[in-house]
């Protein structure tokens, strides 16, 4: 990204933002107003390469390798191979609650707050956009975008947590759907809680960047902790992006 | 005390510490009870305890390893204590017939290993990353035996310390098998009746234990087994100076550490019952041991997943100049295939073991039928990693084979490219088949025949590397030193557990032969011909490379025509009374069935693998100050690794190395692999 200038780059993240936007207005609507599984999966399918595209970058797992084996672009250059290979084993984690899901409730759904997950996932939404901003800023050198950018990533971050965890699970347990009640409610407390524990673990390295940025150890050249946290945020997204349909869309409610 | 050998210290220091721990134990159970029961849960829990202490604090002193178990016991109290805390506030029981209660447990067990973790070092570096502190590459080893027990972040220590960790469990896991298979030598209960008591379990319940703790305790110690030989091998073989991550590298083998503590405190903490499967709706009655178990399954798994990540981006980032893929050495080849089943696949273990513990604890209903819940799904879950696990052991285990057979029978190896392509092709073919274990299940009967077919198809690239194979061997000058030896009875294994499994993939007579002791045969075959007898190959091969001298040849004669016929006893054995009739994983047998002499032989065939086990293992200590010289290519290898003097230097190679031809052209005029370059490499 360091070769567009900077304005380019965060257009880009806007404009993805934008399309994003729309198409999860788009995948809500879907759910009212018809019954269309396979509608929701290509929706899901063609957001969830929207944002590894566009905010992971993971186009750059195939870029040209510049230095010697020993110089810090080379090192990122396999760093950001572990990091995708670790996200590949994580997203297994992920596919089996989703087929778990599938087999235990087949198209029905627990009853839950439609509002309410609509709110989270858009906060998460959201919370990607200034990511991808956070990051954008820092590879040309702005750190005061930066901090702005995380800062409000982990506001964000904590926002979901606080909506799913804080508010979500409190109502399903008051309107009946208790982890122990049944495979439904199961399998949305494992669904959630996994992801919340990744939502968590995220929020953490955001703020090892934020503190270590306020310090001044980053530049646009060498970012790479910047980066990781980055990609991963945007998969935490990506799993939400899979599982907000999977818990709240798909399906009749039981 | 001073004075003394650190191993004799250390031995003496585990007396004391079994006996200290004991005391403690067995006071902490009174505490509870209100009476002292000699063989008590906690007793037996904190024996072992006290005495791994208090060796490695003979050995090494306090430091590293030591450090780490202290931190463990502590970080489970603690946490225990912390979880006890909260139940008492919340009004809810607070001890059990275990010490803790079963929540306690698993928290504390948790802590415990991340206080590990913390504890031995494998963190700090990171810690300091996070603190925004930078850290040299590499720290320095400490001189002398001392390294292997501390975080090391030197590949070849790394890789050490993985294999030795793996012979220790291979030898308890062994010992487990030999105390059940002696009470299944006749029929009837001998000594593990039901009025033996030990650690709350009476003899059957004991049997179930150990036979089930034999499994995993077996798959994780193959689990270490293959990542030693990896760890220590792969970067030698690709020309780098390390793995592409060393931290996280010392991370994936110190949690394979608490993990195999975990897993042994099973036994102590009532056991469990239900094979090393763990299905539920029996694993959600069972004793909290079998919370140890899943919760050590668990952490082993991540050792698993992230030392096989490392281990891809390492054969990616890090080859010497020229070598491309089909130049790369075929062992290679294996280890990335099963890496890629290790990284992606073992999250689905770790999945399903966990769904059932989140059913023990917090009552959610994944397996009770009563409430909506599925237990076949606990198995399609469970077998989509377990059944490509068994390709995660074998196949470093034929890229063994592959990798020696020619250095022994001096010819080009047949098919390079076949044979790397077959790895991989077994890899994903191996994906696609785990509902064959669940034929008799009650699964949707039309998924039984795609499952049939797909698992024959494993068949099709295993062939190729058996046809390989012979076709290397075919004319060739063949020695036979030790290590072939093991090459050679590894092929013979592997292909009678090869052709035993057809039986087993197929519908029809899989239904027959389901739950039998065929199948025990048959498993037992695949991975002794598969895992045992290359990883003794691989041991005798590389053991010079490694310590500068070489094992003795005659005690590895012995050690394999003792073991050789010994298993092929034991299994033929074990197959034919699986197809009379003879169920596994059960204590006791109708004598009228007829086989008591079977299992008999069995037994005995048992024992003598013990003994040449034992024949090994004083080969393998005693040579590593004992052995034999040898510091030069002792097998005329065309492989860069013996290229250089031996034992390896730190940082692998001084001068870096071309690959400028093909890496098994054994016997062919003129042809090089390597290619070192003159000057030294500019750092």
């Amino acid at each position: 990204m360091a070769h567009t200038d900077k304005k380019t780059a965060l257009n880009q993240g806007m404009i993805i933002f934008i399309f994003l936007a729309i198409l999860t207005a788009l995948e809500f609507f879907i759910a009212i107003a018809m019954d269309a599984v396979p509608l929701l999966v290509i929706v899901a399918l063609v957001k969830a390469g929207l944002v590894m595209y566009y905010y992971m970058h993971i186009y750059k797992l195939n870029a040209e390798d510049k230095g010697d084996e020993n110089s810090y672009a080379y090192k990122t250059g396999s760093n950001r191979l572990g990091l995708w290979l670790f996200i590949l084993s994580d997203s297994f984690v992920f596919g089996g609650l989703a087929v778990s899901r599938f087999n235990l409730l087949g198209l029905t759904r627990p009853h839950l707050d439609q509002t309410l997950g609509l709110i989270v996932t858009a906060v998460l939404l959201i919370s990607s956009f200034f990511m991808n901003r956070a990051e954008t800023s820092i590879a040309h050198g702005d750190r005061k975008g930066f901090l702005i950018g995380t800062t409000i990533t982990l506001i964000l971050g904590l926002g979901f947590l606080l909506g799913v965890v804080g508010v979500e699970w409190p109502q399903a347990i008051h309107e009946g759907v208790t982890p122990s009640s049944g495979a439904a409610g199961a399998i949305f407390f494992m669904m959630t809680g996994m992801h919340a524990f990744h939502v968590l673990t995220g929020v953490i390295f955001l703020a090892i960047i934020l503190r270590n940025g306020a310090r001044g150890l980053y530049s646009e050249e060498k970012h790479w902790a910047v980066e990781a946290a980055a990609v991963y945020w945007h998969f935490v997204d990506v799993v939400w992006i899979f599982f907000y349909p999977a818990l709240y869309l798909m399906g009749t409610v039981i | 005390m001073k004075n003394m050998k650190p191993v004799w210290r250390g031995l003496l220091l585990l007396l004391i510490g079994a006996v200290v721990g004991y005391a403690v134990g067995l006071g902490l159970d009174a505490f509870i009870g209100g009476r002292i029961d000699f063989v008590a849960p906690l007793g037996g829990l904190f024996a072992l305890l006290g005495a791994a202490v208090a060796f490695f604090l003979g050995l090494v002193g306090y430091r590293g390893i030591t450090r780490g178990l202290v931190f463990q016991v502590i970080g489970t109290l603690v946490g225990g204590f912390f979880v006890t805390g909260i139940r008492a506030l919340m009004g809810l029981s607070t001890f059990g017939g275990f010490f803790f209660t079963e929540p306690a447990w698993v928290f504390g067990a948790l802590v415990g290993v991340i206080s590990f973790l913390v504890g031995v070092g494998a963190l700090t570096d990171w810690f300091k990353w996070a603190k925004g502190e930078e850290t040299p590459d590499h720290h320095d080893d400490p001189e002398g035996f001392v390294k292997y027990f501390g975080v090391s972040l030197d590949h070849k220590v790394i890789g050490i310390q993985y294999t030795i960790t793996s012979i220790v469990l291979l030898g308890v896991g062994g010992l487990f098998a030999l105390i059940f298979r002696t009470e299944l030598a006749a029929s009837q209960l001998q000594f593990l009746t039901t009025t033996f008591k030990a650690f709350d379990q009476n003899g059957l319940q004991f049997y179930n234990t150990l036979m089930s703790l034999h499994g995993m305790v077996m798959i994780v110690s193959i689990l270490l087994g293959i990542a030693g030989v990896m760890n220590y091998l792969i970067p030698m073989l690709l020309g780098a100076h390390d793995m592409a991550f060393p931290r996280l590298n010392a991370f994936s083998y110190w949690i394979a550490v608490p993990a195999a503590v975990l897993l042994l405190s099973a036994l102590f903490l009532g056991g469990f019952d239900t094979g090393w499967t763990g299905y539920p709706p029996l694993s959600t009655r069972s004793p909290v041991g079998i919370q140890m178990f899943f919760l050590g399954v668990f952490v082993a798994g991540w050792s698993s997943i992230l030392g096989s990540l490392n281990l891809i981006a390492t054969t990616i980032r890090m080859r010497a100049k020229g070598m491309s893929a089909f130049r790369m050495p075929i062992f290679v080849w294996a280890a990335i295939a099963t890496s890629i089943i290790s990284l992606t696949a073992t999250q689905l273990i770790g999945l399903s073991f966990q769904m059932v513990m989140f059913q023990r604890l917090f009552d959610m209903g994944f397996f009770d039928a009563t409430r909506g819940g599925n237990p076949v799904l606990f198995q399609h879950l469970f077998w989509f990693y377990s059944h490509p696990a068994v390709y995660v052991f074998v196949l470093p285990g034929l890229g063994v084979i592959s990798e020696l057979l020619p250095v022994f029978a001096r010819k080009p190896l047949f098919g390079y490219k076949w044979i790397a392509m077959s790895s991989l092709g077994i890899a994903l073919v191996g994906f696609l088949v785990w509902a064959h274990h669940m034929f008799t299940s009650g699964m949707n009967e039309y998924l039984r025949v795609p499952f049939m077919y797909s698992t024959l198809l494993v068949a099709v690239p295993t062939g190729v590397k058996f046809f390989s194979w012979v076709a290397t061997l075919w004319k060739g000058k063949i020695t036979t030193p030790t290590p072939m030896l093991f090459v050679l009875g590894g092929i013979i294994v592997f292909l009678l557990g090869g052709l035993t499994g057809p039986p087993n993939a197929t519908v029809s007579t899989d239904l027959h032969l389901h739950d039998t002791y065929f199948i025990v045969g048959h498993f037992h075959d695949t991975m002794f011909g598969g895992y045992i007898f290359p990883f003794f190959a691989a041991l005798y091969y590389w053991f010079p490379k490694a310590t500068g001298r070489r094992m003795s040849e005659k005690l590895g004669k012995l050690h394999f025509w003792i073991m050789t016929p010994a298993f092929l006893v034991m299994t033929l054995s074990m197959m034919r009374i699986g197809l009379l009739g003879m169920r596994r994983r059960i204590a006791d047998y109708d004598p009228m069935l007829g086989f008591d002499l079977t299992h008999l032989i069995t037994t005995i065939a048992g024992y003598l693998i013990f003994t040449s086990v034992v024949i090994f293992l004083y080969n393998f200590f005693r040579s590593m100050k004992h052995g034999e010289e040898a510091e030069g290519n002792l097998w005329n290898s065309r492989s860069p690794e013996w290229q250089v003097p031996s034992p390896m230097p730190v940082h692998n190679y001084d001068q870096a190395f071309e690959v400028v031809g093909e890496p098994y052209d054994y016997g062919l005029e003129g042809s090089r692999y390597v290619e070192f370059a003159k000057s030294k490499k500019g750092n």
